[in-house]
């Protein structure tokens, strides 16, 4: 497999660095005010509709893959490593959560969800099945793969959320309270993530062999992945 | 803004009140493609940010005044002179309406549509008696249907069903239609987000499209035969398509169970 390497992955940052790097970006510090007297508010544009729903739904479809790969590791590493229990039921319950939160903007939007939904359904759950019979470190690897990309994912979400607030607070105007929640809440479920790809490396998913391989490919996959959800 | 030289001497050409209208239609680039008053392809539904209305005040002026005469003359480019007279618009301004009569088409469509939440009220849902999403959308068909017979449609549709299979406006028709199933299952509640949200589209538009096709030629007091086809499609819908998500749910089941038996054989997965 002389492929490998010459994958542009290495050139991305490693885990850990991306993780600083995130953290000092998007500090959680700077806090939105909230709304004290209801202000006439400009339409969305067309390209931002767009963005919110494509948002929206590769979120959902994320968080989906999630709750399944968890789901379908859990019972071989449950078996194999008996104290990793509660961290996979940790783990499990809030991805369940952000699934949950993001099944519900879909309906309170109308955004449709993904036309890939059984497919992912079926790849997230193999996914999860085949790291999981590969052992702890596979697992986890599987785990630090994932929540990379989808860190970097959400941050650049939130990134241009706040763009748009501060173009709206340049003319005078500001975002309303769906949009500063949904703010608060990308937030707060990207750094949930950060959390499970900490846990991930604490538990060494470094240790996984081949590492290269593995998380090259899942995170080549989310990425294709997350590329599909926006559009089909 | 800068305008090329050929749309300048449409607008100047134009009325002065109807200007504007061909400089918003310049800017969104709608010449050369089909009118789209629901425009935008993204769903996304804002609460703090709500979209403008469909059409702007003067085409809604034009269309509703000859809506008003689709009875009486039919879906037909009459209808529109007239509504453009009655509108206080010369005739030369039908050229704003590139597809003719079948922009009144969808102005009724687009209408019916957006003001079925004013048609229904339905209890909140923690009453006594919470009535089942399947009954609420039985009521929004219906209801929808009964626009066509306020606006004294009904006798006129076949003539709207043939604007609407030309080809050029089977698009924008079949975009109005699922539109309307999206707005029935949000408006009966329905909280759907997975792949059940095509079927149920899919399957909601074929039997509206279906019984607003047997409307159109009920002889019936109150369009009781109307109300008696719909009940057997939904009937049908409810067997058969209990049937295809029953497979799909025995399938994934099958495959769950298939798992757990290996992992009792001490198979790692
Ligand atoms: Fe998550
Ligand atoms: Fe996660």
């Amino acid at each position: 497999m002389a492929l490998i390497p010459s994958l542009p992955l290495k050139a991305r940052l490693s885990p850990l660095a991306f993780q600083l790097q995130a953290r000092q970006c998007l500090p959680s510090r700077r806090t939105l005010a909230t709304a004290t007297e209801p202000r006439p508010k400009t339409p969305l544009s067309k390209t931002q509709k767009e963005f919110l729903d494509r948002a929206l739904r590769v979120n959902q479809a994320g968080e989906l893959a999630a709750t399944l790969i968890y789901s379908s590791q859990s019972p071989p590493i449950n078996k194999a490593h008996p104290h990793l229990r509660p961290l996979m039921k940790h783990m499990y319950d809030q991805e369940a959560g952000h699934f949950k939160k993001f099944n519900e903007l879909l309906a309170k939007h109308r955004v449709r969800p993904t036309a890939m939904y059984p497919v992912w359904h079926v790849a997230a759950t193999a996914l999860g099945w085949s790291t999981g019979a590969l052992g702890r470190e596979a697992a986890m690897a599987c785990t630090e793969a994932v929540e990379t990309e989808i860190g970097e994912h959400y941050n650049s979400q939130v990134r241009e959320l706040l763009a748009w607030s501060d173009e709206l607070e340049g003319r005078g105007e500001e975002l309303g309270d769906e949009l500063k929640v949904l703010i608060q809440d990308v937030r707060r479920i990207r750094d949930e993530e950060l959390e499970h790809l900490d846990h991930a490396v604490e538990n060494d998913a470094k240790e996984a062999n081949p590492y290269e391989l593995l998380t090259g490919v899942i995170r080549a996959g989310c990425r294709g992945a997350i590329w599909v959800s926006e559009r089909v | 803004m800068s305008l090329p030289a050929s749309t300048l001497r449409a607008v100047l050409r134009t009325p002065t009140n109807l200007r504007p209208l061909l400089l918003l239609q310049h800017r969104l680039g709608l010449q050369s493609s089909p009118r789209n008053p629901s425009s935008s392809t993204a769903s996304y539904h804002s609460y703090d940010h709500p979209a403008p209305a469909p059409y702007p005040p003067a085409e809604t002026a034009i269309l509703s005044a000859a809506l008003a005469h689709v009875p009486t003359t039919g879906f037909t480019r009459t209808a529109l002179t007239t509504g453009l007279r009655e509108a206080g618009y010369p005739e030369i301004s039908l050229n704003l309406f590139p597809k003719g009569a079948f922009e009144l088409v969808r102005y009724h469509l687009v209408t019916q549509r957006t003001q079925l939440n004013t048609r229904v009220q339905f209890p909140d849902h923690d009453s006594a008696a919470p009535i089942s999403v399947g009954r609420k959308v039985r009521s929004l068909i219906l209801a929808r249907l009964r626009g066509n017979a306020d606006a004294g449609v009904v006798g006129r549709w076949q003539e709207a069903v043939a604007l609407m299979s030309l080809a050029e406006n089977i698009p924008a028709s079949l975009k109005e239609l699922s539109l309307l199933a999206d707005e029935m299952w949000f408006l009966a509640g329905d909280v759907s987000v997975d792949s059940s949200w095509y079927t149920k589209r899919a399957s909601l538009a074929g039997v509206y499209a279906a019984t607003e096709l047997f409307q159109s030629t009920d002889q019936s007091t109150d369009f009781r035969d109307t109300e008696q086809f719909l009940d057997r499609r939904l009937e049908e819908l409810r067997t058969v398509g209990g049937a295809v998500s029953g497979t799909i749910e025995w399938m994934g089941f099958q495959g769950g169970a298939m798992v757990n038996l290996l992992r009792s054989k001490g198979v790692r997965i």
